[in-house]
């Protein structure tokens, strides 16, 4: 077998590992709904292609210089997409790690294939129709390849740029700060100043690929040439840091949590869900990123009058209160699905976690409260707009999303650093749906009939209502889960390291 | 605790290729046997052991536990029967973020037992455990095959069930815990007349601990074969056709 033969075997077998997935298979409907994405994103690029084509139309001397002057706006948008969607190198050439193969054909392999993906041409679903519209009736079809040809180098660029930080954010997390620092700069450059001091640069730069002056192309040439030679050495480095992976094995601190103790068997789960966030990376960085949202969204509202409506006020208000739950709790199940098998063989065990889930997340909206009372004291948010999220996320919002622990059925990995993004079923996308936006509606409605104070008692009689009858609708969701056991079980099992 | 399969049956596949993992007519368990379970892979020993955990569903039949008096008991239809049975099957059952320790205490206090219990019965581990296991502030996650399965066997044998399942014990255990496990086993047989049930595809150490040994083939077992005089050896190698 040749080397290109074996490229096309490993290629082939990439894209089985995709579509053989277990939850893959079992899901035709998300099988749909991926393709239906693709095509409606696509959609959507050629409408904004083709509006902006007609709305700079009459101006058609500029036309693609506008754009052109901001052509970072889109690698920044790009490469914050890729996040949801493209593994690194290292991941990737991990699983072959005990064959035949030479690691540096592999991953010369997998940059390459990286380079010439489909997902860099995404983009030309926007720019085909636009450069059509605005570039070949000013310069010409032989220019509109050159633009074209600009902007796809720049693409494969930013897709190499994006690997690097990737792969960096696999040994810290917090690598995704230094892009983010370097795109706001640019960002800042741009907004602060009067004048945009990087629009004349940028569309030169741009027009010299229209034109097709060599130096542009020999600059992204050699931009490229530089990424794929930095990824190339870093991303070696990270396979031979994944194959011997050391942890930090022995543990500084063994908490007890002794407090717990007297609380039983619950209180044992209690503990457990406390350690499943403290000692597993990807449910510690669900649980900070949930924490970092509030603070952030508190901050903007306390010190900014950007969000000074009466929709952003309640959505924020709402947002703080409902975003742990949106992002721990969506996936109520998936991470005991790791040991599913060990719980269902005790009694009860389910029933006792779905309690402790409860009042430990329930417990966790102590924080929001914290973060929003100084809201409250300079009448930015009222007490009874506060009270009434709180009673009616804890009693009507985590009823909805406890019924997830039904029909969530995907193990996830515990403690994996970063991987493909958990894309989320149908249901998860309908519940976060419905306790992201039903209860401002269900708020605004009340607020109008009932007016400022009484508005909000609806929401915490039925928030109070819910959390009286915790343990009756509790039992109900473990009666239900317990009827669909193997369902259930056989698909955690199925998804388990896969 | 007798343990009565009726009518067993789990396939897998779908219908243009169906494959039947366990198809057993009638079989009992009587209370207080050890009895090994051995088989090729594939036999069903596993899917076994799933379906007499209810763990898997059944295609058809039942497996129940009764005492003889006033238990008896369909083990899909209620959950009374995790109480009296202690069962390790693979890493599944192990929370392995926490710390040997910490899933010993969780175990003994989810079924209400003190901390004085849960060390007076650590006690009888020891050995087993060799200073590796217990009292470690590793996660059990980091710890080697050997050891979590050592973990596992513990976890299951902690609360003194009538009615014990051990898949495939001796696997990654070095050769002196593989000797101390099969004293163990007859140990607490002996002192607590408890059901055991192991499976393995080491047939001295089942031949040596197993009074009764079914032979799985196909879902099947083929043979139930008396092992009170230690003789089954011949008949296992003959076989698996590992005779010398």
């Amino acid at each position: 077998m040749n080397k290109y033969q074996l490229y096309h075997l490993i290629e082939r077998t990439e894209e089985l590992k995709d579509k053989r997935h277990p939850m893959f298979e079992r899901n035709k409907f998300m099988k749909f709904l991926m393709w239906f994405m693709v095509a409606y994103y696509a959609a959507i690029m050629l409408f904004l292609g083709v509006t902006l084509g007609f709305g700079l139309k009459g101006d058609y001397s500029a036309a693609y210089h506008r754009l052109d002057g901001g052509f970072f706006y889109l690698l920044i948008i790009d490469f914050w997409m890729r996040f949801t969607m493209q593994e690194t190198p290292a991941q990737k050439a991990h699983s072959y790690a005990l064959l035949p193969i030479h690691r540096s054909f592999l991953m010369h392999g997998y940059l390459i294939r990286a380079m010439l993906s489909w997902g860099n041409l995404f983009w030309g679903f926007f720019l085909v129709p636009f450069g059509l519209m605005s570039v070949v009736p000013v310069a010409g079809w032989l220019a509109f390849v050159g633009w074209l040809l600009g902007y796809w180098l720049l693409f494969v660029a930013n897709g190499l740029a994006y690997l690097y930080i990737r792969a960096l954010c696999m040994k810290h997390m917090l690598w995704f700060l230094s892009a983010a620092a370097v795109h706001t700069a640019l960002v800042c450059v741009c907004v602060v100043p009067d004048h945009n001091v990087l629009r004349v640069p940028f569309v030169l730069f741009m027009n010299a690929f229209v034109q097709w002056q060599p130096l542009p192309y020999l600059i992204v040439g050699a931009i490229i040439a530089f990424a794929y030679w930095a990824n190339f050495r870093l991303q070696m480095g990270m396979v031979y840091n994944e194959i011997g992976k050391k942890e930090e094995v022995y543990l500084k601190n063994v908490s007890q949590f002794r407090a717990l103790n007297r609380y039983g068997a619950l209180g044992e789960y209690l503990k457990m869900e406390i350690k499943l966030r403290m000692r597993n990376k990807q449910p510690k960085m669900q649980f900070f990123i949930g924490i970092g949202l509030i603070t952030f969204f508190s901050l903007m509202l306390y010190f900014t009058d950007v969000y000074d409506t009466g929709f952003m006020k309640s959505f924020i208000c709402l947002y703080d209160y409902v975003i742990l739950g949106a992002t721990t709790l969506i996936t109520i199940m998936c991470y005991e699905g790791n040991y599913i098998d060990g719980l269902m063989s005790r009694r009860d065990s389910i029933f006792e976690l779905l309690r402790a889930k409860y009042y430990f997340n329930s417990a966790m909206l102590l924080i929001p409260f914290i973060l929003i009372t100084p809201l409250m004291i300079i009448g930015k948010i009222s007490l009874w707009m506060n009270l009434g999220y709180l009673f009616f996320t804890v009693g009507v919002l985590y009823p909805c999303v406890f019924q997830l622990a039904l029909y969530n059925k995907n193990t996830l990995p515990l403690n994996v650093k970063l991987t493909k993004a958990n894309s989320g079923t149908m249901m998860q996308s309908i519940i976060s749906i419905v306790i992201l936006f039903l209860p401002i509606a269900f708020e605004k409605i009340s607020v109008l009939l009932l007016g400022p104070v009484w508005g909000y008692m609806p929401l915490i009689i039925l928030g109070i209502v819910g959390i009286a009858t915790h343990r009756q609708w509790l039992r109900n969701i473990y009666r239900r889960f317990m009827v669909r056991r193997f369902e259930n079980m056989e698909a955690f099992r199925a998804s388990r390291n896969s | 605790m007798n343990i009565k399969i009726d009518n067993l049956k789990k396939t897998f596949g779908n219908k243009d290729n169906i494959k039947v993992a366990v198809d057993i007519e009638q079989y009992e368990i009587h209370s207080g046997e050890i009895l090994g379970l051995v088989g090729n892979n594939g036999a069903g020993k596993s899917t076994l052991f799933r379906l007499i955990l209810d763990l898997i569903k059944a295609d058809t039949g039942s497996v129940r536990m009764s005492n003889g008096c006033d238990i008896d008991i369909n083990v899909a239809e209620t959950e009374e029967w995790k109480d009296w049975t202690g069962a390790y099957v693979d890493e599944s059952f192990l929370i392995d973020y926490l710390t040997p320790d910490e899933y010993f205490h969780f175990i003994a206090r989810i079924a209400g037992m003190n901390d004085e219990f849960l060390d007076e019965e650590m006690k009888k581990y020891e050995h087993f455990m060799a200073g590796e296991v217990s009292g470690q502030t590793k996660l059990i996650r980091n710890l080697s095959a050997g050891n979590k399965q050592k973990v596992g066997i513990v976890a299951a044998m902690l609360l003194r069930p009538k009615v014990l399942i051990l898949d495939e014990p001796f696997n990654f255990l070095d050769p002196s815990s593989q000797h101390v496990i099969k004293h163990l086993l007859t140990d607490y047989n002996k002192e607590t007349g408890a059901t055991i049930l192991v499976s393995s595809h080491n047939l001295n150490h089942t031949v040596d601990i197993c009074p009764r040994i079914a032979l799985l083939e196909n879902g099947k077992i083929i043979r139930d074969i008396d092992n009170s005089n230690g003789e089954a050896e011949a008949e296992l190698e003959s076989y698996f056709d590992v005779t010398e």
